[in-house]
């Protein structure tokens, strides 16, 4: 009974560490993806599905042949097809002629998730159950920490590939970790590690572009051709908000937490966008327009707005877009990302991107 | 008199009766676009945003041809109408996205209704209309009565197109017809097919390639999915581990479903429009059902503001011809020979 999971970006580490956490040796960790796993999805999956579909079914099919019986799944109803990807990801996998279970997990039921996670554990209670499930949040904000100071010391490096090196050491540092009292000390050793792990130019004055759009397209350097360190090579800090926090961080989450004054990113991001964006449509629109307002009002550069090709709710605010961008004088780039997305065109657009920005600061 | 523009398309195609009445009784001229043309194809594909799936790019056309006659618009911003099931995206975002790219448009009514995420009530749906109402009326007594009239003549309208169970099984078994009589032809035997997809494409002769004509010449019997009975879809779909949610989607996919294990129709014909988000999902999994169970044939047809006529025609052709063909395997109709 192997467990596994398709790859999704840097949270594929959460998972690693809650299923660690579920006292469960067999797991297989998927590879990360390749333009084999994206021939593999697209060739399975249906036309005019959406990217993140053909990528996630490519890496299930790769985690099936390699021997995993158990894979996990979300389920959830938005106005999004992401709610739906499972179900059909079983009927596809079982037409192919796999011997697997599929686990739906549902995020907008805790009470339902909490029970079906427990029958995944290795013999583990209900409060033991929780604590892994914790142990991943929490590890989730230090991989968004680790992500953050990534991408910051990475237009800054002297010697290229050095902040990358110390990444890859500080993302396995957390995975490994066990014990509440250990992670709780894991940011001052991560602030450490980069502090004196990598060598920075203290005389540069880099840009600060942040990244926005869809959920997966942030988060999966596979579909976006990482796009995050390719502005980084071009010496520009590069900073995403988009990030798994909002769906599984029962500690800040608006309805689970005990601080009532603190504020998640989301809402305020929410709260900007309505005079263009009034009521939720999926996906993260209404997060990219209001984040597109904040990052202005916070002095940063500019933003590039990525969305997987076909995603319904980015199409409606790639098409506002443009007028916040002029509205409130925000450089805008709005990348759509597929799997046939080129990588030179993609790398001149954001060269063309940054000199704009260069001359605009000048 | 205040006149407001209804575009036709979209959603337009499920609550048409129920906005006539209302601001016909409110004392509003309805002005609605026309038919789809040549000419509007060609607005909307200059004006609509280059990614959004066919249907929606035409609600761009039907909006552009509107834009100099009238005072108001009406483009609601709909997410469901159902306790769960949510509708597509689009239709929440189309107003604000016309705002966006169109400031010189005439002012917009674009009241919200979501039963499914935002909870919204009756009572706020009454208060919504009522807000609506006011806009062309001081009057309290004439704006309820209108929001009353409009109610019972979409219930009206619901009741005369979805037929029941009992209806269904009388088509099945060549007694009544449902829609228009197919032409009558040298063939000795009626062919049953089911015509499945969303109601802005079947009801829409030029987005749909006049395919309910043609299929008419070929001496066809139709049933859309609009008309199936509810509680069949519901018992199709919950077959599933997890229930699709998409509430439009439902009908297309679980009368796909009831047909493949009725077997009760020749041949199932799906309209699908590119990258439309639904279809991609129910699509892939009306074809994964058929493959299990083939002995109905499905034929998928894509549409775009590509598509060709000639094209079209040629597969319909040739699958109407392997229907026929395979007359002779199939035991059920052979008795009941219909000449009309």
């Amino acid at each position: 009974m192997t467990i596994s999971f398709p790859h999704v970006g840097s949270f594929t580490y959460v998972f690693e560490s809650i299923v660690q956490e579920m006292n469960r040796k067999d797991v297989i960790v998927p590879t990360k993806p390749t333009y084999k796993t994206k021939q593999l999805g697209s060739r399975h999956a249906s036309e005019f599905v959406c990217t993140p579909f053909k990528i996630m079914l490519g890496s299930f099919i790769e985690v099936v042949e390699r021997g995993a019986y158990e894979l996990i799944g979300t389920v959830f109803v938005d106005y999004c097809r992401l709610g739906y990807y499972t179900p059909l990801y079983k009927i596809i996998l079982e037409d192919m002629g796999y011997d697997f279970d599929m686990i739906y997990l549902d995020f907008s039921k805790p009470i339902e998730f909490f029970k079906n996670m427990k029958t995944l554990t290795n013999g583990l209670n209900y409060l033991q159950a929780f604590q892994a499930f914790r142990v991943g949040y929490i590890k989730n904000r230090h991989i968004d920490l680790v992500d953050r100071y990534l991408y910051s010391y990475g237009a800054v490096e002297i010697s290229k590939g050095t902040t990358r090196a110390v990444a890859e050491k500080a993302y396995r540092l957390i995975v490994e970790t066990r014990g509440m009292s250990n992670i709780r000390k894991l940011p001052k050793i991560i602030k450490k590690m980069f502090e004196e792990g990598v060598e920075i130019d203290k005389t540069a004055n880099p840009l600060k572009v942040a990244i926005i759009g869809e959920l997966y397209a942030v988060v999966e350097p596979a579909i976006n051709l990482d796009v995050m360190r390719r502005l980084n090579e071009l010496g520009v800090i590069a900073y995403t908000p988009i990030t798994f926090t909002r769906w599984i961080d029962f500690g800040m989450k608006a309805k689970t937490r005990l601080n009532p004054f603190k504020k998640e990113h989301f809402q305020t991001a929410v709260k900007k966008a309505k005079p263009y964006l009034e009521y939720r449509l999926g996906g993260k629109a209404q997060e990219s327009i209001g984040d597109t307002i904040w990052y202005k009002e916070l002095g940063w550069d500019g933003v590039v707005h990525l969305y997987p090709f076909t995603c319904m709710p980015e199409i409606i605010s790639r098409s506002i877009l443009p007028q916040i961008s002029k509205d409130y004088n925000m450089p805008a780039l709005s990348l759509v990302v597929d799997e046939h997305t080129g990588e030179a065109g993609f790398q001149t657009r954001l060269e063309a991107f940054v000199d704009l920005l260069e001359r605009k600061r000048e | 008199m205040k006149k407001v523009g209804i575009p036709r398309a979209l959603i337009y195609y499920k609550f048409s009766e129920m906005w006539k009445t209302f601001f016909k009784e409110l004392g509003a001229e309805v002005v609605i676009s026309p038919e789809t043309t040549k000419k509007i194809k060609a607005d909307s594909v200059v004006a609509a945003p280059d990614e959004d799936c066919y249907s929606t790019k035409l609600y761009f056309g039907h909006t552009m041809a509107l834009k100099n006659k009238v005072d108001y618009l009406f483009i609601p911003r709909f997410g469901g109408s159902h306790k769960t099931f949510v509708g597509c995206p689009k239709f929440i975002g189309l107003a604000e996205v016309l705002r966006s790219l169109f400031p010189d448009l005439p002012e917009m009514i674009m009241p919200h209704y979501n039963r499914a995420k935002e909870g919204d009530s009756k009572v706020n749906f009454l208060t919504k209309a009522y807000k609506i109402g006011l806009k062309f009326t001081k009057n309290p007594f004439r704006i309820i009565g209108a929001i009353r009239k409009a109610l019972r003549v979409q219930k009206d309208y619901y009741r005369s197109l979805i037929i029941d169970e009992e209806t269904l099984h009388k088509w099945e078994r060549s007694e009544i017809l449902l829609n228009d009589p197919p032409f009558i032809n040298n063939y000795d035997r009626q062919l049953k097919i089911a015509l499945v997809g969303h109601s802005y494409v079947l009801n829409d002769p030029y987005s749909s390639m006049n395919i309910r004509l043609i299929l008419q010449e070929h001496g066809v019997d139709l049933i859309t999915s609009e008309q199936m009975p509810r509680n069949l879809i519901d018992k199709q779909l919950s077959k599933f581990d997890y229930e699709l949610y998409f509430d439009y989607e439902r009908e297309i996919l679980g009368t796909i479903m009831h047909f493949i294990e009725s077997k009760t129709v020749d041949g199932i014909i799906h309209l699908m429009v590119f990258s439309c988000g639904p279809d991609s999902i129910a699509g892939e999994i009306a074809a994964r059902v058929s493959k299990r169970d083939p002995a109905i044939p499905l034929l998928q047809l894509v549409f775009d503001e590509l598509t060709a006529e000639t094209g079209l025609k040629t597969r319909i052709e040739a699958f109407i011809d392997m229907l026929r063909r395979s007359e002779a395997e199939q035991v059920i109709f052979l008795s009941t020979k219909v000449r009309i």
